[in-house]
């Protein structure tokens, strides 16, 4: 039993974890399942939504640990997901290690959705979320527009290496820029259902989801931290969009909102 | 009032969404009925006179409670569910107007709109911890008596 690669292999599984939006418990729970159905009982696991630290002591009372640091998130379900079940797999089967490295891999080399459907359904949840909050069919087709750009401007400012914080101001911005704007020139009607069902794509549902479920798991660390992120982002949101309706209405008035 | 058509868009913003979460296979249809069934309940409570966030509160409980249920069914975290399903719950509406008063200068308002925002975000988490907290009791006493 090799436990210095068992040590690489468990942290890299956690590491795909944490990057793609599983909770910090369910990241330490899957960690020390694995190294305990490759034998080793003594695991002991630590992690924040920006790290890993694994320590396992084998039977001669030999220390082996690993420190991983994360520095992007992302969200990917599918990914958790199936590493949820090779989890459950390497319990119930007897899996070698050089095998589940090669799992390790597919799943981290995972398919994901073509760009074009991701921008097309972000406008088309974007314009649901205006028609549910209350919208008309004039309001659907600009929120479509609004999902479309966030989409596209998160993606190329991502790619650029931005930080999250700013990605959402400026989300919050265009949303409000474009809803002003095609409420001025009489495209849509209402613009506050406009920004409500486009800003829906950029609220932080899932941080939020996870810093519930963090909290109430006793992941005091992960939990407080995910609630801090979840308020940054929600504020970054708010004043990106509030900068453009303050100078829209000391510009053009009042009168359009 | 019409209780089916917001569902309808309910759940087709939700599928939409659960493209952009990367979410594969059936389980892209389940999560967005949790959508939909998210705000079914939200609408149909208030049809019984309550206040908002208790509203909310009996609208995160019905979804959290189907969200446990389907990752038993399907055999992956239960997380997937709950996500997309309390996502039509987010108060986004709250954030819009309380940013939207204090743009304006208007202290009072935005204070009085935040807080309902925020009273309305602890309703949707309590709802989520309330099942979650029962579920692991039921699933510790039932590995006991196995």
């Amino acid at each position: 039993m090799d436990i210095n690669k068992l040590v690489h292999l468990t942290s890299f599984a956690g590491e795909i974890m944490l990057e793609n939006g599983a909770e910090t418990y369910r990241v330490e729970e899957t960690m020390e399942r694995m190294c305990n159905a490759y034998g080793v009982q003594k695991v002991d696991s630590f992690v924040t939504p920006t790290g890993i630290i694994i320590s396992i002591t084998d039977i001669d009372g030999k220390i082996y640990s690993k420190v991983t640091r994360i520095k992007h998130r992302k969200v990917d379900l599918d990914r958790v997901s199936k590493l949820n079940d090779l989890s459950r797999q390497i319990c119930n089967e007897n899996i070698p290690l050089n095998i589940f490295e090669d799992y390790l891999i597919t799943i981290k080399n995972g398919h994901e959705y073509e760009p074009n459907l991701v921008i097309f359904s972000s406008g088309i949840s974007a314009g649901f979320f205006t028609l549910l909050f209350g919208g008309d069919f004039k309001d659907f087709f600009i929120s479509m527009l609004i999902g479309f750009t966030i989409q596209v401007l998160s993606r190329t400012l991502n790619k650029i290496g931005t930080n999250s914080f700013f990605i959402n101001a400026i989300g919050g911005a265009a949303t409000s820029f474009i809803a002003l704007a095609s409420t001025s020139l009489h495209i849509g009607n209402n613009t506050d259902k406009i920004v409500i069902g486009s800003l829906m794509l950029l609220v932080p549902g899932l941080t939020i989801t996870n810093a519930v479920r963090d909290t109430i798991a006793g992941d005091l660390v992960a939990g407080t931290s995910r609630i801090i992120e979840a308020f940054l982002i929600a504020i970054a949101i708010a004043v990106g969009s509030g900068l453009v309706f303050s100078f829209w209405i000391s510009y053009f008035g009042g009168g359009s909102i | 009032m019409n209780l089916f058509m917001p569902s309808f868009y309910s759940f087709v913003a939700t599928l939409a969404f659960s493209v952009l979460f990367n979410i594969k296979g059936k389980n892209v249809w389940l999560s967005a009925f949790g959508g939909g069934l998210s705000w079914f309940f939200y609408i149909f409570s208030l049809e019984f006179n309550i206040s908002e966030p208790l509203a909310f509160f009996y609208a995160s409980v019905a979804v959290a409670i189907y969200s446990e249920i389907m990752a038993r069914v399907r055999k992956c975290p239960v997380t997937i569910f709950i996500i997309c399903g309390i996502l039509p719950l987010v108060p986004g509406g709250g954030m819009y107007y309380t940013m939207l008063a204090s743009v304006e200068g208007n202290v009072t308002k935005s204070l009085n709109t935040g807080l309902s925002t925020l009273t309305i975000a602890g309703a949707v988490a309590v709802g989520v911890i309330l099942v979650s907290s029962l579920t692991r009791l039921i699933t510790f006493y039932y590995n006991k008596k196995k």
